[in-house]
C-alpha cells in the first residue's frame, strides 16, 4: 500500500503532464473565440486538453523568457511579432521548428514571412499573419485617396476645422513614423552586411536622413499644423471611431473596431512626403507562433501550432478578426476582401522590422528623440539627431 | 533561567535562531530533493518540511534554554523577513555586480542549434562549420549545451576546426543537438562605472529632481494641509465635519484610478483642465509636454492626493495642543495672528516634524505616481531614454530593468537599486537624527 | 540665528521658484500663444471669474452686515459683523476647493455613463451653455449603463451566492442605521457591539462570497467581463495579506515593546527598520525566483507572501509605538500573580490591541487594493488579475483604449475602498498618529 501511493501519484502527474498544452495568446474578442474553437477541435482530435490563457501583449516577452526556463511558462505563444524573435531565441526559450515542417508548408509563406521568422538562419515560429500601417481614410471625408503630397496636404488642411481633422496619428512611436524615415532613404534600421544578414554596426536612421525625417514630422506639427499636441493613439483611434478624423495611420489591428462604429474606410499608402527621394514604405510586422523550448509536451504543441497556421484556418482567422494571413493560398481566398486587398498594396512598400535583439536598444532613443522634436518649434533637429545615435551606438556597444 | 547578558547573549541567541532556521531549510530542501525522484511534489513542499521541523525544533531549544522563549515572539516576522526581503537583497546585491539581462541569462541560445552528426568522446561533428553555426569566434572557452531527448549537459569549448568542437569531458550520452550558451558572470564594478560615465545624462539629473520633487511636495502638500487643518480646527465652524469627510475623498481613492484620470484631463489640446483655462482666457498649458511644465503638473497631481493626509495630521497634531494655553492668550489679549505664531505654531512643530519627514521619504520613492501620470516623461534634451525629464531614481530603475527602454538590463538595473537603497538608509538616517526617534527607543 | 536662516532659506526658495517659471514655463517654446484645439476661448475670462468671485464676497459681506443689524436691533447688542463675515468667506473658500476636489471625480463618474467609450469627444456640443459647449462640464447627451452592463456581462450568480450578497448588504444596512442612531439617540451600549458584530457578520459574508465564486462564473467574451472575478481575487488576496500582516506583526511589536531586557533589542529593531528600506519591487526577478522555485507562481499565495515581506517593519513599528503608549503595571500585576508573558499577551493586551490590528489590516489591505507591478508579476492569464492589472490593462492594452469600460471600473472599483475608508477614518487617523506622532 505504502508503495502504491507514490506510483499512482507519479501515475497521474504523468498523465497530467502529459495530457495538457498551455497556451498564452494576446488575443481577445472574435479572435480568441476562434482560437478556443481550434483548441476545442485539437482536443477532439488528439485527446490532447489545450488550455487557453489571456496574457496582455505587453507582458508575454517578459513573462515567457523569465518563466520558460523555470518550467512556469506556456507551451506556446499566439502570436509574437517577429521582432522580438532575436531576443527571444537568444535567451535560449524558442525551440527551432524547421525540423518539424515541411518544405510544402514553407513554400505556401510568403517569403518575406519566411525570412521575418528566421533569427540567424533558424526558422524560430511558424508565421501567421502581417501587418503594417497603411493611410486609413473616411470615405465620408475622402472620396478618393491623396495621390501626392500637396493633394494630402491640401485636403488635410481644409478639413482640419473646429471640430473635424483632416490627418491625425500617433506621432510619438517610431513604429507609427518610419515610413518617413524609410522615405528619406533609410532602407532600414541597420544596414546589412556583406552575408547579407542586419548588422547593427550600421544604423541607418541617423545623420541625413534622421534629420530630414525629423523635420518632417516636426513640420507636421508646427509648419503643416495637422496633429497637434496631445494626440497620442488613444486619441487619434478615437477621434476616427467618432467620425470626426478623415485619415489617420493606423493598422489592420484597428479595423475591426472601425466596422463596429460603421465607419466607411479605405486604405491606401501615405503620399510621399516633400523632397523625398523614395516612396513612403511602412515597417512590416510578421506575427506567428512560437513554441516553448523547454516545453514538456513539445510534439503535442509542436502540432497545434501547425493546425493553426493552416491556410483554411487563416482564413477563418480572418474572417473573425480581418488580420491578413501570410500564407498565400489563404490570401488567394481572400483576394477579394478590401482590407486584404487594400494592404497587399501596402506591404510590396514596406520593409520587415529587424528581428535582431540589438533592435531593443534603439525604440528607446528613437522615440525619444521623436518626442523631441514635437515638443518645441525651435527644437534642433540636428543635435536631437546626434544625441540619438550617440545613444544607440553606446548602448549597443555595451 | 536568565537570559545571557551583552553582545555575547545576543550573539548566542541569535546564533540559535539562525541555526534552528538554517536547519529547518536545510531539511526542507534535502527532504524535497529525496521526495523528487521519487514524486513530483510541488516546491513549497520545501516550507512545509522546514516548518515540521522548525516547530518542534524550536520547543526543543525551548526546553534546552528557557531564556530562548523570549526571542520566538520575533520568529515569524524575522523569518518573514529573512525570507522575503533579505534573501531578495542579497540577490540584488549579487546581481549588481553582473551582467546578467533578458538576453544574457544564463541559457543556451537556441537560434545556435546545430545537428551533431558523429560524436566520438569529447569529440562532437557538426552538421555544418562550428564557428559560424555557433556564432562564436574565437569559440574556445566558450560554453556549450549538448543535449538529447531526456538529457542535456553542459561543457567548455577547447578546440574547433571546421565542423568539429573538442569538449573539456566526455559526454554521458549520444548527443543530437548543441548550442551555445549566453552566459552571464561577474563584471566587478561595471555596472556603477556604466552609469557614473553617463552621469551627467541619468544619475546627477534625476537625483536632483528626485530630490527638489520631494522637497516641494511634502512643503506645498504640508502648505495647504495646515492651513486647511487650522481653518477645521475652528470649532465655532458649522460644516465642519462635513467639510472634514469630504475633503479626504482623494486621499481615499486607490491612486492607480486617479493618476490616470489625471493623465486624461491634463492632455494639451483636449483635457479639460486647459479647456477651464481656455475659458478663463489662459491659452493651453503643456502640462504632460514640456519638460519643466510636467514638474509643475506632477507636483499639483500630488498636492491633490496628498494634501488631505497633511490635513489629518494637522488636525491629529492640533488636538494634542491643551485649549487652556489658548484661553491663557486670550486673557492676556494676544490677537488671533500672535496666537497662531506664538501658540499653535511652534507647538506643531515638534509632532509634525516625523510626519514631514516621513512624507519626504515616502515621496522619495514615489513610483506610482510618476510611472502612471508622466511615465517619466515628457522627453528631455541630453538624457537616457529611461531617464526623462520627471524620473525619479527609483522609476529610472524600474525602467531599466523592466521596460521595453532598458530591455531587460537586470545587472544595471539592479546596481540603480543599491544606489537607491544607500541613498534612502542616508536620508533616513538623517531624519532620525532630526527626530531622536531612535534614541527614544534606546 | 534660526529665522534668520529661515528666512534665507524662504527667500532662496522664492527666487528660485521665479526663476524657473519666469525662464523656463513662460518662454516662447513652452508657454505658446494658441488657442486649443475645439475649446473655447473667453478673453479675459479670468478677469470674469475674479469678478464673479468678488461679487460673492460681496453678497456675504452684505449679508453679515444685514444679519447682524437685523440680531443687534432685535436683541439690543452691539456686535460686530465681521466674524459672521470671516465665516461665511471661509465656506467659500472651502466649497471652492471641494469643487476642485471633486472635478476629476465628476469627470470620470460622467466617463463612466458615456456609451461611446472615447477619452475625449470631438464634437462640439451646441447647447448654448459655455460650459458645456467649452466641455469643461462633460456633456451627456444620451447617458447609459453600457459600460456597467460589459463589466457584469455573463455574470452567473448561484441562489445561496446570492443570499451571501443580501446577507452582507442587510449588514450593511444595519451598520449604516445603528451609525445613524448613534447620531440621532444618546449612546448605548448595544450599539458599539451590535455594530461589530455586523461588520464582522459582514466581512464573513463577502469572505464566504469571494471564496465560493469560481472563474467558470464569469462567462462573458470580453475581458472586461472578468471585472468582478478581479474583484473577488482582490479581496481574497488583500484580506489574507492583510491577515497575515497583522499576525507576522503582533508577536514581534509585542517583543520590541516589552522586552526591554533582551539584549540585542536595538540592533534587532534597527535591523527591522532598515531592511526594510530596500525598494522592494526593484528586487522583482529575486521574487519571481523565490516564488518559482517554491512553486508559487500564479497562486495567490505566493503573491500574499510576496506582500507581506513588505509591511512587517512598519506594522510592527506602529504597534510597538501603540503598546508602549499603554502602562505596563496592569501586565506586571498579572506576572506577578504568575502569568506567563503568553498569557499576559494574549489575554491582557490583544484585547486591547484591536484598534491598532483593524488599522494595520486596513493599511495593508487598501495597500495592496491596487496594485499592479508585483501582481503583473506573479499572476498569469485574466481569471488570475486583481483589480489594479485590471484596471491598468484598459488603458494600457496593445493600441487599445477602453475609457468608458476603465471608467465604470474605476468607479465600482473605488467602491469598497472609499467604504473602508470612511467606515473606519477613525482608525486610519489613530493609527497614523500612533505610529509616527510621538511625545
Amino acid at each position: 500500500m505504502r508503495k502504491l501511493v507514490p506510483l499512482l501519484a507519479l501515475g497521474l502527474s504523468l498523465a497530467l503532464a502529459q495530457g495538457k498544452i498551455t497556451v498564452w495568446t494576446h488575443f481577445g474578442g472574435p479572435e480568441l473565440a476562434w482560437l478556443k474553437a481550434q483548441a476545442r477541435t485539437f482536443e477532439r482530435t488528439s485527446g490532447t486538453k489545450v488550455e487557453v490563457v489571456e496574457v496582455p501583449f505587453e507582458e508575454i516577452k517578459q513573462k515567457f523568457i523569465l518563466g520558460a526556463p523555470q518550467g512556469q511558462a506556456a507551451d506556446l505563444l499566439v502570436t509574437v511579432p517577429h521582432d522580438w524573435l532575436g531576443e527571444m531565441a537568444q535567451a535560449g526559450v524558442l525551440e527551432p521548428v524547421g525540423k518539424y515542417v515541411t518544405q510544402d508548408y514553407l513554400a505556401d509563406l510568403q517569403p518575406v514571412a519566411v525570412e521575418a521568422f528566421t533569427f540567424g538562419g533558424r526558422l524560430m515560429g511558424l508565421p501567421a499573419y502581417a501587418e503594417s500601417v497603411a493611410l486609413i481614410y473616411n470615405k465620408k471625408y475622402v472620396k478618393e485617396p491623396p495621390k501626392t503630397w500637396e493633394a494630402f496636404l491640401a485636403l488635410a488642411q481644409r478639413l482640419t476645422t473646429g471640430s473635424t481633422f483632416g490627418f491625425l496619428y500617433n506621432i510619438g512611436e517610431p513604429y507609427f513614423n518610419f515610413g518617413f524615415f524609410k522615405a528619406y532613404g533609410a532602407e532600414n534600421v541597420f544596414g546589412k552586411d556583406a552575408k547579407g544578414s542586419l548588422d547593427p554596426a550600421k544604423l541607418l536612421i541617423g545623420g541625413e536622413v534622421g534629420e530630414k525625417a525629423l523635420q518632417f514630422i516636426k513640420d507636421l506639427r508646427f509648419k503643416y499644423n495637422l496633429v497637434p499636441e496631445g494626440v497620442d493613439y488613444g486619441v487619434a483611434d478615437g477621434a476616427f471611431k467618432e467620425g470626426t478624423l478623415a485619415m489617420i495611420i493606423n493598422g489592420p489591428w484597428a479595423l475591426g473596431d472601425y466596422k463596429k462604429a460603421k465607419i466607411d474606410f479605405g486604405i491606401a499608402p501615405f503620399p510621399t512626403p516633400p523632397g523625398a527621394k523614395n516612396p513612403w514604405g511602412p515597417f512590416l510586422g510578421v506575427q506567428g507562433v512560437v513554441v516553448n523550448a523547454y516545453s514538456k509536451n513539445k510534439t503535442q504543441a509542436v502540432n497545434f501550432a501547425k493546425t493553426l497556421v493552416t491556410g483554411r484556418n487563416l482564413v477563418a482567422f480572418n474572417q473573425a478578426g480581418g488580420r491578413i494571413p501570410v500564407s498565400k493560398s489563404a490570401v488567394r481566398q481572400l483576394a477579394k476582401d478590401p482590407v486584404v486587398a487594400g494592404f497587399s498594396q501596402v506591404f510590396p512598400l514596406g520593409t520587415p522590422m529587424p528581428n535582431i535583439s540589438e533592435m531593443g536598444k534603439v525604440w528607446g532613443p528613437w522615440k525619444n528623440a521623436i518626442s523631441l522634436a514635437i515638443q518645441r518649434p525651435d527644437a534642433n533637429v540636428k543635435k536631437i539627431v546626434e544625441d540619438m545615435v550617440a545613444e544607440i551606438k553606446k548602448a549597443i556597444g555595451r | 533561567m536568565k537570559h545571557p547578558p551583552g553582545l555575547k547573549g545576543f550573539l548566542l541567541a541569535l546564533a540559535l535562531l539562525l541555526g534552528l532556521l538554517l536547519l529547518a531549510t536545510g531539511v526542507g530542501l534535502l527532504g524535497y530533493l529525496a521526495l523528487e525522484a521519487y514524486l513530483a511534489p510541488p516546491g513549497w513542499t520545501i516550507l512545509v518540511l522546514a516548518l515540521l521541523v522548525l516547530v518542534p525544533g524550536a520547543v526543543a531549544l525551548g526546553r534546552l534554554f528557557p531564556w530562548l522563549t523570549d526571542w520566538y515572539y520575533l520568529l515569524p516576522a524575522l523569518a518573514f523577513l529573512l525570507v522575503f526581503t533579505l534573501y531578495p537583497i542579497g540577490l540584488t546585491v549579487y546581481l549588481a555586480f553582473t551582467d546578467y539581462s533578458g538576453r544574457k541569462n544564463g541559457f543556451p541560445d537556441r537560434s545556435t542549434e546545430t545537428r551533431v552528426v558523429a560524436q566520438e568522446g569529447a569529440r562532437l561533428v557538426l552538421e555544418a562549420d562550428a564557428k559560424e553555426a555557433l556564432r562564436c569566434d574565437p569559440c574556445q572557452g566558450e560554453q556549450v549545451e549538448a543535449y538529447a531527448e531526456g538529457h542535456r549537459a553542459r561543457a567548455k569549448i577547447l578546440e574547433v576546426e571546421g565542423p568539429s568542437l573538442v569538449l573539456d569531458r566526455d559526454l554521458p550520452f549520444r548527443a543530437e543537438y548543441v548550442a551555445k550558451v549566453n552566459t552571464f558572470g561577474f563584471v566587478g564594478l561595471k555596472n556603477f562605472a556604466f552609469i557614473l560615465s553617463q552621469a551627467n545624462q541619468a544619475l546627477l539629473p534625476v537625483f536632483t529632481w528626485n530630490v527638489v520633487f520631494a522637497l516641494s511636495t511634502v512643503l506645498l502638500n504640508a502648505l495647504l494641509g495646515l492651513v486647511l487643518g487650522l481653518i477645521l480646527h475652528n470649532k465655532a465652524l458649522k460644516l465642519r465635519n462635513f467639510y472634514r469627510t469630504a475633503l479626504i475623498v482623494s486621499w481615499a481613492l486607490p491612486g492607480v484610478i486617479t493618476v490616470q484620470v489625471w493623465v486624461a484631463l491634463l492632455n494639451y489640446n483636449f483635457g479639460a483642465i486647459n479647456r477651464l483655462l481656455g475659458v478663463l482666457g489662459i491659452y493651453p498649458i503643456p502640462w504632460l509636454n514640456d519638460p519643466d511644465w510636467a514638474k509643475v503638473a506632477v507636483l499639483l497631481v500630488n498636492l491633490w492626493l496628498g494634501f488631505p493626509y497633511m490635513m489629518t495630521a494637522t488636525l491629529g497634531a492640533l488636538s494634542t495642543i491643551p485649549d487652556e494655553l489658548y484661553e491663557a492668550a486670550k486673557v492676556d489679549g494676544a490677537t488671533p495672528w500672535q496666537t497662531l505664531w506664538g501658540i499653535t505654531l511652534p507647538l506643531l512643530e515638534k509632532p509634525m516634524l516625523p510626519i514631514l519627514l516621513s512624507s519626504f521619504a515616502f515621496n522619495f520613492n514615489n513610483f506610482y505616481l510618476i510611472y502612471l501620470l508622466t511615465g517619466g516623461g515628457p522627453a528631455e534634451e541630453g538624457r537616457l531614454a529611461t531617464a526623462q525629464a520627471t524620473d525619479i531614481l527609483i522609476s529610472w530603475a524600474y525602467k531599466t530593468a523592466f521596460s521595453a527602454e532598458g530591455q531587460s538590463a537586470y545587472g544595471l538595473g539592479a546596481a540603480i537599486s543599491l544606489i537607491i537603497f544607500a541613498l534612502t538608509v542616508l536620508i533616513s538616517l538623517v531624519n532620525f537624527r532630526f527626530t531622536g526617534a531612535l534614541r527614544e527607543v534606546r | 540665528m534660526r529665522k534668520v536662516l529661515g528666512f534665507l532659506f524662504t527667500g532662496l526658495a522664492l527666487y528660485g521658484v521665479y526663476w524657473f517659471a519666469a525662464n523656463r514655463l513662460f518662454d516662447e517654446g513652452s508657454y505658446r500663444k494658441q488657442v486649443a484645439f475645439g475649446s473655447v476661448f473667453v478673453p479675459f475670462g479670468w478677469a470674469y471669474a475674479l469678478l464673479g468671485l468678488l461679487g460673492l464676497v460681496a453678497l456675504i459681506l452684505l449679508y453679515s452686515l444685514l444679519y447682524t443689524a437685523l440680531v443687534n436691533r432685535l436683541q439690543g447688542r452691539r456686535r460686530s459683523p465681521w466674524p459672521l463675515f470671516q465665516e461665511g468667506v471661509t465656506h467659500l473658500f472651502l466649497w471652492v476647493l471641494i469643487l476642485l476636489v471633486y472635478y476629476p471625480v465628476v469627470q470620470v463618474v460622467a466617463a463612466s455613463f458615456d456609451p461611446t467609450n472615447n477619452l475625449f469627444s470631438f464634437r462640439r456640443p451646441d447647447t448654448g451653455f459655455l460650459l458645456l459647449d467649452a466641455k469643461v462640464i462633460p456633456y451627456l447627451p444620451n447617458p447609459s449603463l453600457e459600460n456597467y452592463a460589459a463589466l457584469v456581462e455573463g455574470v452567473v450568480l448561484y441562489p445561496y451566492q446570492g443570499a451571501l450578497l443580501l446577507l452582507a448588504a442587510l449588514a450593511l444596512l444595519g451598520v449604516g442605521g445603528i451609525g445613524l442612531l448613534r447620531r440621532l439617540l444618546a449612546q448605548g451600549e448595544w450599539m458599539g457591539l451590535w455594530q461589530g458584530r455586523l461588520l464582522f457578520l459582514m466581512a464573513l459574508s463577502v469572505f464566504a462570497l469571494a471564496l465560493s465564486l469560481s472563474p467558470r462564473q464569469f462567462t462573458g467574451q470580453g475581458t472586461e467581463a472578468k471585472f468582478l472575478l478581479w474583484v473577488r481575487n482582490t479581496f481574497l488576496i488583500s484580506g489574507l495579506t492583510g491577515l497575515l500582516a497583522v499576525l507576522l506583526t503582533a508577536t514581534a511589536g509585542y517583543a520590541f515593546a516589552r522586552f526591554r531586557h533582551l539584549p540585542g533589542r536595538y540592533p534587532m529593531l534597527l535591523f527591522f527598520i532598515f531592511v526594510q528600506m530596500f525598494p522592494g519591487f526593484l528586487a522583482l526577478v529575486a521574487i519571481y525566483y523565490l516564488l518559482s522555485r517554491l512553486d508559487l507562481l500564479n497562486t495567490f499565495t505566493g503573491l500574499v507572501l510576496a506582500y507581506s515581506g513588505g509591511i512587517i517593519s512598519f506594522g510592527t513599528w506602529v504597534y510597538k509605538g501603540y503598546l508602549e503608549s499603554i502602562s505596563p503595571s496592569l501586565e506586571e500585576a498579572a506576572m506577578v500573580d504568575g502569568a506567563t508573558r503568553w498569557q499576559v499577551f494574549t489575554r491582557i493586551l490583544l484585547p486591547l490591541s484591536a484598534p491598532m490590528f483593524v488599522f494595520i489590516f486596513l493599511l495593508q489591505f487598501v495597500g495592496t487594493y491596487s496594485e499592479f507591478v508585483l501582481a503583473n508579476l506573479v499572476l498569469t492569464g485574466v481569471e488570475t488579475w486583481n483589480v489594479g492589472v485590471g484596471l491598468r490593462s484598459f488603458t494600457t492594452g496593445q493600441f487599445q483604449t477602453k475609457w468608458g469600460v476603465f471608467a465604470a471600473a474605476s468607479v465600482l472599483g473605488s467602491l469598497p475602498i472609499l467604504f473602508l475608508f470612511y467606515g473606519f477614518q477613525q482608525y486610519f487617523v489613530s493609527g497614523y498618529t500612533a505610529g509616527a506622532v510621538k511625545e
